[in-house]
């Protein structure tokens, strides 16, 4: 009988666990999971601070759920690998061998070498742990400073004032996620939080974290001004866990290298997720996602193929919905903005370095306030979609863009300034799905 | 909006809730549990968009509530084929 090790309790490694079981009904299933609180939605974690659903109703999977999988989840650190042996080490020192390995071990906050970082009341937002942190924390506090870019910083800040507390936002730059979103969409973005009461501190940038008996007691800027506040939340981006393949001596590069099967260097190690930097056919470079579903994707591959499969995993155009300042937002496929972001260092959470990544292409727009539409046109094909506001065409526009959909018919009118380009789209979407072979209809 | 036009929404809002059955888009889905959460009926909507298969439970009342709250859009209404005459035999 063999035995598939998971190392991980996040979705890759559960998507890889239901994969082996597909593939091989016999096989022993062992998942090591660090976190106390086991499977759960991460993303969720944002709908648990704004208090929109309750902590239980964040677990995907019921004990029952876990028997038909006939999966033995342990909650140990595993703390060394053994290539050679075919061995994990558990942090207690207990060897446990394994056929084929997953390693499925996330991504953590990168916390900023700051003076004061180490007081109780500085937070982030990577696991279940730091949202009851913060929601404990946010009981009390009256006002909170939040540093960073990208999704999870405005999860903390709207989480935050979901809770009553007053927020101040530093933004070290002029606006908010520069890389992605272009200078309209982060003005949309920042009134809207003002208009929620968040008080936004733009070239602002911490110089230290003042403490009192061991507690945050505010922060002082490097012009001199000082905000007192008893929180901390920050949210500078994050990086792949790959301590653990590189001390065993697997191939990494920023995350754990794999090839298109997410095997890594060794022929019976694999990874998945937020630790595996995948190659990516369309750019030719390898790159790091941190978003939830395509760890779903890479983990049932990788699942796959432990199992004997040959299911190479395909990358799509990333695609990640979320909401900015209450605003429901689809980012699809490449839509990057010159310049550099100095609120975030390298990867974010729910991020996708293609995103950042500059199209040759043209931006056509639409919408005003929360009902826009930024297309990136390139040649014959969009290559990438900001739709904030109204979603009907987000759907379409993701197909379309996976589908590399040849826009030449309505391309000149898509680009003449002022088009109503949701209409244009609408229109020439319901050619292209009958055409794309696809009859469903959307109401 | 006009009347007419007013009226044409409401029309078809109300056809999508009747002829409709709620379709996940699983690339889209982050297992929150909103959905399942805001059920009137206490329908597993997230099983089913973790599964990538339609709310064909014959207990759905089509109220769009999960639709309506899913945070990431991943819910929508398409049209069953119950109702159309060349698809369904039944009615052909």
């Amino acid at each position: 009988m063999k035995r598939y090790v998971m190392v991980g309790g996040g979705v890759a490694a559960l998507a890889a666990a239901e994969a082996v079981r597909r593939q091989d009904a016999g096989s022993e299933i062992l998942l090591f999971s660090e976190d106390p609180f086991g499977f759960y939605s991460r993303p969720g974690l944002a709908y648990l601070l704004t208090g929109e659903v309750p902590e239980k109703q964040l677990f995907p999977f019921s004990a029952q759920d876990f028997r038909r999988l006939r999966l033995r989840l342990l909650h140990h650190r595993v703390a060394a690998v053994d290539l050679r042996a075919h061995v994990v080490v558990t942090a207690e020192g207990k060897e446990v061998g394994y056929d084929r390995l997953l390693l499925a071990t996330g991504s953590s906050a990168v916390m900023p070498s700051l003076p004061g970082a180490a007081l109780e009341g500085v937070v982030k937002l990577d696991d279940m742990q730091d949202a009851r942190r913060i929601l404990k924390l946010a009981r009390r506090a009256r006002r909170a400073v939040v540093v960073g870019g990208g999704i999870t910083a405005l999860e903390l800040v709207e989480g935050l004032a979901a809770r009553g507390v007053r927020v101040h936002y530093l933004l070290r730059g002029e606006r908010y996620w520069r890389r992605v979103l272009d200078e309209h969409e982060s003005a949309i973005v920042e009134r809207k939080l003002e208009e929620d009461g968040v008080r936004i501190h733009r070239h602002a940038e911490v110089a230290e974290i003042l403490g009192k008996r061991g507690r945050v007691a505010g922060v002082r800027l490097k012009n001199g001004e000082v905000i007192k506040c008893k929180m901390v939340a920050i949210a500078v981006g994050v990086r792949p866990n790959k301590g653990l393949a590189e001390a065993a001596g697997l191939r990494c590069g920023r995350g754990v290298l794999v090839d298109a099967f997410m095997r890594t260097g060794d022929p019976d190690v694999f990874a998945a997720g937020d630790v595996a930097e995948v190659y990516d056919p369309l750019s030719g470079r390898t790159v790091l996602d941190t978003l939830w579903p395509t760890a779903r994707t890479q983990g049932r591959a990788a699942g796959l193929n432990m199992a004997g499969a040959n299911h190479p995993y395909r990358r799509k155009v990333p695609i990640n919905v979320t909401r900015l300042a209450g605003i429901t937002t689809t980012i699809i496929g490449t839509v990057g903005q010159p310049g550099a972001d100095k609120d975030t260092l390298g990867i974010v959470r729910g991020d996708s370095e293609t995103w950042r990544t500059l199209p040759d292409a043209i931006a056509a727009q639409e919408g005003f306030e929360v009902n826009r539409i930024r297309l990136m046109i390139a040649g014959r094909h969009i290559v990438g979609a900001i739709i904030m506001g109204n979603q009907l065409l987000s759907q379409p526009l993701y197909r379309m863009i996976a589908g590399q959909a040849d826009i030449a018919p309505v391309r000149e009118q898509l680009l003449r300034p002022g088009a109503p380009i949701a209409d244009i789209l609408a229109a020439f979407w319901e050619q292209w799905r009958v055409q794309d072979g696809n009859r469903t209809v959307s109401v | 909006m006009s009347l007419r036009g007013a009226f044409q929404h409401e029309r078809k809002r109300r056809e999508a809730l009747v002829a409709g059955y709620v379709v996940p888009d699983n690339v889209r889905c982050v297992q929150c549990g909103i959905c399942s959460y805001n059920c009137p009926i206490g329908i597993d909507v997230r099983r089913h968009a973790w599964l990538g298969e339609p709310v064909h439970d014959s207990h759905c009342l089509t109220c769009g509530e999960c639709v309506a709250r899913c945070p990431r859009g991943v819910l929508r209404f398409e049209k069953t084929p119950l109702f159309d005459a060349e698809k369904n035999p039944l009615l052909g």
